[in-house]
């Protein structure tokens, strides 16, 4: 696969109707023997026990295949592949359940003898699963209201139990649950204490005051949990919470907790054995300190599969789920966190990560503060619920093979958004955007940097 | 030609003529009771086994909270939609818009349909002037032939398209075609019972095809709107048991 391509350009196995079906990604064990079996198999099992069936019964006998999603698809704006048409990636799915689990699909397999599920077939699945990053803007734009990222899920479920995930994923997932230190980049806790104290002498020194990044405190409202990447990559983002709780009166009412300090939840793009596990771990620590809220750093997928899965999975009474910029916001309205106007000199824009901003519940918050602090602010289009994917999404971002299928792929429409708006600094509170802008800034040679919300308030917030 | 086979010809056709109207009156009547209640309980044992199959879903979770009005009001706007078409291909999604106004407008609304309605069961309701009926009906000729288009053309209109795509288009067309000549004799080239005949079989074709193909969307998309508030939500415990039965005890990530 070449490398630094110019974007578009057409010859790369990625690109184009005639892209070659070779896996963008690595899998642990690539012969894993009797794949279709296994994966009827793995898909009968799925069925028994959870509601898929129903959901697939539905849009089996619903999907009008109007192709209006394909317009909104930046991915397939980009290749013209035919599987990367949202409503063709879901029939490949629907396609088999009907052939396989209803009767008239039986007996359509029995008349014809066609349309079995084939060794290729997986492989086209494999594919067009991970080329989807999961952005969910298809279903927005949907007439009927299919979620073709929902089917998406599920066929990852699916491969995940066929043990056919991407490896990046499936690695940093037994590190989480199965590894010694409990968290995605297998931090110990030992290097996270001491990682904490350099950040809280850094802020000393900043800001001449002395401010906590608390750890096991017992009885406190917010548990913390940011995406343990931050720690090792976004060590201004972590400043900036901690000094945004201090400003806010918080500092004794927050905890990170020593049980679980990663709020990574790859499950959301794999797996709901995976998704549910990490969930319970989030209510556990919580329950274990005896916190009352969950409060989510900078991190998109994990702010909305604990706001969405927290009440599913958590058991009884779950507790409520905040994310960080939600509160800053909230705080500045009440009085609390108060704002150095216009601190920021440079153009600031912002990206809203799909996850938090597609459903329409983190729109408004960061870009009313942003207002406030940066002297310059430009929107890009088209932005809000309407937002476009970083390009790095579903998980893809954590998979190194797959970069340049990131950078000319769902990076572009992102490039040439970002070049537009002429900004100096891209705010993005969600450390996968963070990952993946930095690439496409790169990659695509922008004059422009990347920050989180929270490097900016450490800026900019008021200390008495 | 002697005066007998003239007499033979003119019975053949006088014949013909008579199977014609037999045929139109049994499709008029039987045929259409028969198609239109098939399509009726056809369309309503969809809606009560998807909505027995929510239901069922509904009690295995934890969390039921589904925003109800949120999905009545995104599902009403989507009927509506002129807050959301010109955002992605607004010339095809205006068409379709057009394709689908006429479809539900003049079967319902025309008045020689009332008239049927009104002379077989004794019910009426208000029907639109055969002007509006006109430009509906062009519309919709015009509409779907741009959607066959969009199908032909476009690379993802073809890659989605299967044959049944295509059938279930030309089945909508034939009996607004159809019915649209019949009204306008100036424009038929068909005899008027022959038209009326395939006006009459292709609308009852369309009953039937309506809640066992795709067409099932006019009734089902009530729960479409609401599948992804449903169906994000997993049965807690459910994950582990698929895992366990797939890989016993010593399941691993």
């Amino acid at each position: 696969m070449t490398t630094s391509a110019a974007p578009g350009r057409d010859g790369l196995s990625i690109l184009g109707p005639e892209a070659k079906r070779e896996l963008l990604y690595n899998v642990e064990n690539p012969d894993v023997p009797n794949r279709v079996d296994r994966f009827l198999q793995a898909f009968e099992s799925i069925l028994r026990h959870t509601n898929y069936g129903a959901l697939l019964d539905l849009y089996a006998r619903s999907r009008a295949k109007c192709g209006r999603c394909a317009t909104t698809c930046q991915v397939y704006q980009v290749t013209k592949n035919p599987m990367d048409i949202p409503c063709y990636r879901t029939d490949l799915l629907v396609k088999v359940y009907q052939r396989y689990f209803t009767f008239g699909g039986w007996l359509n397999g029995l008349a014809s003898g066609e349309g079995f599920l084939t060794e290729e077939d997986v492989d086209e699945m494999m594919n067009a699963f991970y080329r989807c990053t999961a952005c969910r803007r298809c279903t927005l734009e949907c007439p009927m209201g299919i979620d073709h990222a929902l089917i998406t899920h599920l066929g990852r479920y699916i491969l995940s139990e066929v043990r056919l995930p991407p490896r990046a994923l499936q690695v940093s997932v037994r590190a989480q649950l199965e590894g010694e230190t409990g968290n995605t980049s297998a931090l110990p806790l030992k290097a996270l204490k001491s990682n904490l104290e350099f950040l809280e002498e850094e802020i000393e020194e900043d800001k001449g005051i002395q401010v906590k990044l608390p750890l096991d405190q017992s009885d406190v409202e917010y548990v913390f949990f940011a995406p343990v990447s931050d720690f090792i990559m976004e060590a201004d983002t972590v400043m900036g919470n901690a000094l945004v709780m201090h400003a806010m009166g918080e500092a004794d009412n927050w905890t990170l907790g020593s049980g679980n300090y990663d709020s990574i939840n790859y499950g959301l793009f794999y797996s709901d054995w995976i998704l549910e596990r990490n969930i319970q771990r989030l209510v556990a620590e919580v329950r274990r300190l005896g916190g009352k809220k969950i409060l989510i750093g900078e991190c998109g997928h994990a702010s909305r599969s604990a706001k969405q899965f927290v009440p599913v999975f958590g058991g009884p009474n779950p507790p409520p789920v905040v994310n960080c910029v939600e509160l800053a916001y909230q705080k500045y309205l009440e009085g609390k966190l108060r704002l150095k106007p216009k601190a920021i000199s440079e153009r600031v824009t912002y990206h809203d990560p799909c996850n938090i901003s597609r459903s329409g519940w983190i729109v408004d918050q960061p870009r009313e503060l942003l207002k406030v602090i940066a002297e310059n602010y430009v929107e890009m289009t088209p932005n809000g619920t309407q937002n476009y994917c970083c390009g790095g999404g579903g998980g893809t971002v954590s998979i190194e093979e797959m970069h340049d299928f990131r950078m000319e792929v769902g990076g572009k429409v992102k490039a040439d958004q970002l070049k537009a708006t002429g900004a100096d600094i891209v705010v993005a509170p969600c450390a996968n955007c963070k990952k993946q802008l930095r690439e496409v800034i790169k990659h695509y040679e922008l004059p422009m940097e990347v920050k989180g919300l929270h490097d900016l308030l450490y800026q900019a917030v008021e200390l008495e | 030609m002697t005066s007998s086979t003239r007499l033979s010809n003119w019975s053949k056709a006088r014949k013909l003529e008579m199977n014609m109207e037999a045929l139109l009156e049994f499709a008029k009547g039987p045929l259409f009771v028969g198609t239109f209640s098939f399509m009726v309980l056809g369309l309503l044992r969809r809606v009560i086994s998807q909505w027995v199959q929510v239901r069922a879903s509904l009690k295995r979770l934890t969390n039921r909270e589904i925003a109800v009005g949120a999905n009545v009001k995104q599902s009403l706007a989507w009927l509506l939609p002129v807050k959301h078409l010109y955002r992605n291909r607004p010339f095809v999604s205006l068409m379709s818009f057009f394709f689908h106004v006429g479809l539900l407008l003049v079967p319902l609304f025309l008045v020689s349909h009332i008239d049927l309605w009104r002379r077989g069961l004794g019910i009426a309701w208000p029907g639109i002037s055969l002007y509006t009926a006109d430009v509906l009906t062009i519309a919709t000729i015009v509409a779907a032939l741009v959607l066959l288009g969009f199908r032909l053309f476009d690379r993802a209109g073809r890659t989605l398209s299967t044959s049944l795509d295509y059938f279930l288009l030309a089945a909508v067309l034939v009996p607004f075609v159809s019915g649209f000549m019949a009204l306008h004799p100036a424009f038929n080239p068909l005899a008027y019972d022959t038209t009326m005949l395939i006006h009459v079989l292709s609308s009852e074709l369309l009953f039937v095809l309506l809640p066992t193909t795709k067409l099932a969307h006019a009734a089902l998309f009530i729960f479409d709107r609401f599948s992804s508030d449903v169906f994000w939500k997993m049965p807690a415990g459910a994950g582990d048991r698929v895992a366990q039965e797939l890989y016993g005890e010593g399941r691993k990530v």
